[in-house]
């Protein structure tokens, strides 16, 4: 335990850790808006009756769940290209990975929160005149978001560990930057600690936030 | 049109089985240090001294918070040097992963044994028992029983979360599909196989993990999530 501890390489390059900073928030904007997006559609699919629905949407959220988002990310890096007639960035490729595989996990939590709700909630919006879709806006959802609030922002919090991944594939963000800045004076120690202080920086306040909003829905129901 | 081939992939499948092997030889030896460490973890925070439960906790709460490929990263390359070890590819991803469950493990028994009434460690109280006899003898049986489903999904997490040590050079499938896919040029092939495979694997567990939630349910056991 003689290491003596040298920071100057990281703040020598403030610029690297910024970039890398944009990057993890670009990729987790997206993710977090498209996969959410998606995972509704997905959610309300997999409650379809048409069976030409159902069958596809649970046959991909199946296979999106039980496969490692890793392997989906490479696999869109270095085996979609060969069938698409243009190029995959890293940031594509990492982006579709993140986003398919939150909208498969997401789309469970829909699910489970439309079905959660009685189905007496379904039959007064009928008896009022509403058609399914006004029903499902106007009544269901907003009922079911509440009780879906702490399991999407988890999903929010794995999705922001998740956009570590797109380092795999040479995409520009916070541990991309740190491998760089780790590079310079060969200090991987002080390189990587910073990293995982600047995500636990970023992640700790979403953690509390999710405890606390749970604690409060468990007293409000 | 794209002609598929999966001859290169066939040929050499014994490259995929070894990665496969590895893959489980990484998420046995993270389960097995993991389980008992988040055991301990568990037992440590709920203690009623500060000094134990308060460096439990921050453990917990770091490992759960930062993301597990900057946890890899950290083990293999800061903390070799820190303290002046070296280290095998595989001690280093099996430290990362067993710290890394155990403190997901950690917060399932942690969840499990709060669970149990405290009219359980009341009455073991009444029989004379010390606080370490109740929690072995009354309350933690019942609590695994409790715990086995959450335990199994994160099981099934962790082995998903193997996958990152391909970034780092261990020979793990992903790794293993990643060398045949430059080898044979057809990563197309290469890369679906190998998806493939993954998804057996952890489909098969998840069905049996969903079988053992339902039967916990019929006999009208509360499981913690």
């Amino acid at each position: 335990m003689n290491h003596k501890w040298n920071f100057d390489a990281v703040w020598d390059n403030p610029e690297a850790l910024l970039a890398g900073a944009v990057g993890t928030l670009r990729i987790f904007v997206i993710c977090l808006v498209l996969g959410l997006s998606l995972g509704l559609l997905v959610g309300l699919g997999r409650y379809a009756r048409r069976k030409w629905i159902y069958i596809p949407v649970s046959i991909f959220v199946e296979f999106f769940r039980n496969t490692p988002v890793l392997v989906q990310i490479l696999w869109f890096y270095f085996a979609l290209p060969i069938l698409m007639p243009f190029e995959i960035s890293p940031l594509m490729a990492a982006a579709l990975g993140i986003t398919l595989n939150s909208a498969a996990f997401s789309g469970e939590i829909f699910r489970g929160g439309i079905q959660s709700l009685e189905s007496s909630q379904w039959e007064g919006a009928q008896a009022l005149g509403m058609t399914h879709a006004q029903a499902l806006r106007r009544i269901i959802l907003p009922q079911a978001v509440k009780r879906m609030l702490p399991a999407l922002t988890n999903r929010a919090i794995e999705i922001f560990k998740m956009s570590t991944l797109a380092s795999a594939v040479a995409y520009v963000e916070l541990l991309q930057q740190g491998k760089l800045i780790a590079s310079i004076n060969y200090n991987p120690i002080e390189a990587y600690t910073v990293v995982a202080l600047i995500f636990f920086a970023f992640l700790y306040p979403l953690v509390q936030a999710t405890y606390l909003l749970e604690r409060k829905l468990r007293q409000g129901d | 049109m794209y002609q598929w081939d999966f001859t290169p992939v066939l040929v050499n499948s014994g490259m995929l089985a070894a990665g496969l092997g590895n893959t489980l030889k990484l998420t046995v030896t993270a389960l097995a240090f993991g389980v008992p460490l988040g055991l301990g973890l568990a037992l440590l925070r709920l203690a009623r001294w500060r000094i134990l439960s308060l460096p439990a906790g921050i453990v917990v709460e770091f490992f759960r918070t930062t993301p597990p490929m900057v946890q890899l990263f950290w083990f293999f390359f800061a903390l070799p040097i820190l303290i002046q070890v070296e280290m095998t590819p595989f001690v280093a991803a099996a430290l990362t992963f067993s710290i890394q469950s155990a403190a997901f493990f950690a917060e399932v028994f942690r969840a499990g044994i709060v669970s149990i009434d405290s009219g359980q460690s009341d009455a073991a109280r009444a029989l004379g028992m010390t606080g370490a006899q109740s929690m072995r003898r009354i309350i933690l049986p019942q609590a695994v029983k409790r715990m086995i489903p959450a335990f199994m999904e994160r099981s099934i997490e962790l082995m998903k979360t193997t996958t990152l040590v391909a970034t780092v050079a261990y020979a793990d499938l992903l790794f293993q599909a990643n060398e045949l896919a430059q080898k044979t040029f057809r990563p197309l092939e290469v890369f679906t196989v190998t998806a493939l495979i993954y998804f057996a694997v952890i489909y098969f567990v998840s069905l049996v993990v969903h079988r053992i939630e339902r039967r916990l349910a019929v006999s009208g056991e509360t499981t913690v999530h």
